[in-house]
């Protein structure tokens, strides 16, 4: 704009220089000195429009490259996605297989009323113990594309806190079972009532949480549920041997778990206590541990999950998700 | 009370894992009917024929609806325009989504298309347990039953206000006369949470409305005691600590099955 208006008056004085030169100026050099005032603003005119018009091409290149970035990014992530689910379905089937087979055996030898001998049991109980780990990695790696995603946002819906644990007890129950584990929980207020969140957030950060607490305590797990004026609480507490004060800095980080600092044979990815710590702070919550170690009588971990109660978002459906 | 039907809608439905949950859900005593299409070929589309006229022809009483149905790219997802159908067509209808694609977008669209609809739907993984399963059924079912048995040894009739014993799967149920007023009402409440989640413990708070006196904890823990030497004697052995009704660190009590 500075530039063309410079030009313009450049040009103004180009024009006007011959008829008003003489009267203006009392001794004229070769040229009179309106007319190199006229051309010289004309080269800067011309300069700072093109310097401007190259400029704002640059910038308008630049956002045309990343909006495209953007959409190549969403495009990339959604054939991912489509592709993980196949992977996951197609990955799945052989496990179904087995699994079923498991049940259907484990179902007969009950109803035969003969004694399982003690390796078959163990071979029964390793396909079902595995089983969760299966179902959390599986939708750990979910998590992982969706983390990779440009952020569209939080989803928030209406849930209920207490289904959401209620829902992951019921699915560790059994391989603690028959760990001979006790897995409880409780939540205070009784009545909790729901919570705006994102509620696959809560539930794959809770489940993280557990499947770790139900792999550590010795026999007792416990979840409890609580809130205050600000936000909830959901607390991962069992009575296992603790983690060692030098191990808990290093406890987030993506890929480490207490056989990598052993140097031993590793048991799992390490991926899901950064899931979870990533999650959490993604929605504006924290994660926090606590441990104390043998030989300590009271040895025990625990992990507490906090996320902020947000008011309900202006469009949403008043039923809980969870 | 009659007996709830469950419409199972899944293209692997010989498979064992769909035949391990259906065991259980008979089990649960729950009427289970598959939805088998007509032709040996099965496309998304018979399968959605076929489930709108099996939940006309037999109105049940919960859905257990596959996503993935056939091997065709469209009916990769072919389950969630069923339930799309039935959200529409009978709101108040009991879903519960059996698959493997229990997260991602796919879920997240199916579930706010449920949300408008104020719909009972929920989604499980398919390597869920048959319990669990149960569980989500029973919960999502709302049935809060009348009769709530625990393990294959005790009963609690709700509607009639008393609990039945047996020592021996082969031996008739008999009530245990020992157990009503309060007791009863405290023995039906951990019943209830159990039934609902076994893992859910009744805090002290909820329990101590069914004690007297100025001491509601000692009362109850009294009154407890008093439940577990009545069934205990009903089957026939001695019931300790951490049998049948266990004090879970101070904070309240949970129902365990009784190992026999």
């Amino acid at each position: 704009m500075l530039g063309a208006l410079i030009l313009v008056f450049g040009l103004a004085n180009l024009v006007v220089a011959p008829v008003v030169g003489e009267a203006m100026f009392a001794r004229l050099w070769g040229i009179e000195p309106l007319t190199y005032m006229g051309a010289a603003l004309v080269i800067l005119g011309l300069a700072i429009t093109s310097l401007a018009y190259m400029v704002s091409d640059i910038v308008r290149s630049r956002r045309r490259a990343s909006d495209e970035d953007r959409r190549f990014a969403e495009r990339w992530t959604q054939v991912t996605q489509q592709y993980f689910d196949l992977f996951n379905h197609d990955l799945g089937r052989p496990l179904r297989r087995i699994l079923g087979k498991e049940r259907e055996i484990r179902e007969q030898l009950q109803a035969s009323g003969s004694d399982i001998h003690p390796s078959v049991r163990e071979l029964l109980d390793e396909i079902e113990e595995q089983t969760p780990s299966f179902r959390l990695m599986m939708s750990n790696i979910q998590v992982l594309i969706e983390l990779e995603t440009p952020n569209t946002g939080e989803h928030l819906h209406a849930v209920e806190p207490a289904e959401v644990v209620r829902r992951i007890v019921d699915r560790y129950s059994l391989v603690a079972g028959d760990a001979n584990k006790q897995i409880v929980w409780w939540s205070e207020p009784t009545e909790f009532g729901i919570v705006y969140c994102d509620s696959s957030a809560v539930e794959h950060i809770v489940t993280n949480l557990v499947d770790n607490t139900v792999r550590y305590a010795e026999s007792f797990a416990e979840i409890g549920l609580t809130r205050d004026d600000q936000a909830f609480h959901i607390r991962v507490w069992d009575d296992g041997p603790g983690i060692a004060s030098r191990y808990l800095p290093y406890l987030f980080d993506r890929g480490w778990t207490p056989e990598v600092a052993r140097h031993e044979e590793r048991t799992s990815s390490g991926l899901g206590l950064f899931i979870a710590h990533t999650l959490a702070k993604r929605h504006g919550g924290d994660l926090t541990v606590e441990s104390i170690t043998v030989p300590d009588s009271d040895h025990h971990t625990s992990f507490t999950l906090t996320l902020p109660l947000q008011s309900a978002p202006s469009r949403t459906a008043g039923e809980p998700v969870a | 009370m009659p007996e709830s039907k469950i419409l199972i809608i899944d293209d692997e439905w010989e498979s064992a894992i769909v035949k391990a949950v259906q065991r259980r859900l008979q089990d649960e005593g729950w009427n289970t009917i598959i939805v088998q299409p007509q032709s040996q070929w099965m496309v998304g589309e018979e399968f959605e024929t076929a489930t709108i006229y099996a939940i006309e022809d037999e109105r049940p009483d919960g859905v257990l609806l596959d996503v993935r149905l056939g091997e065709h790219r469209d009916d990769q997802f072919k389950g969630l325009e069923i339930l799309r159908q039935i959200v529409e067509r009978y709101p108040t209808l009991p879903v519960l989504m059996f698959t493997q694609y229990a997260q991602g977008p796919a879920r997240d669209t199916a579930v706010r298309g449920a949300l408008r609809w104020n719909a009972p739907v929920d989604f499980i993984d398919k390597l869920a347990s048959p319990e669990e399963v149960v569980l989500r059924l029973r919960r999502l079912m709302g049935s809060s039953p009348d009769i709530i048995p625990i393990g294959a040894h005790l009963l609690v009739d709700v509607g009639a206000e008393t609990v039945s014993a047996r020592q021996d799967r082969d031996s008739l149920l008999a009530p245990v006369t020992d157990i009503h007023g309060m007791k009863f009402e405290i023995f039906r409440e951990l019943a209830s949470a159990w039934y609902r989640s076994p893992g859910e413990l009744v805090p002290f708070s909820r329990l101590e409305r069914y004690s007297e006196g100025e001491e509601a904890r000692a009362s109850l823990r009294v009154r407890i005691r008093e439940i577990k030497v009545s069934l205990g004697k009903a089957l026939g052995i001695q019931l300790g600590a951490n049998d049948l009704i266990v004090n879970v660190r101070d904070r309240g009590y949970r129902l365990t099955p009784p190992q026999m």
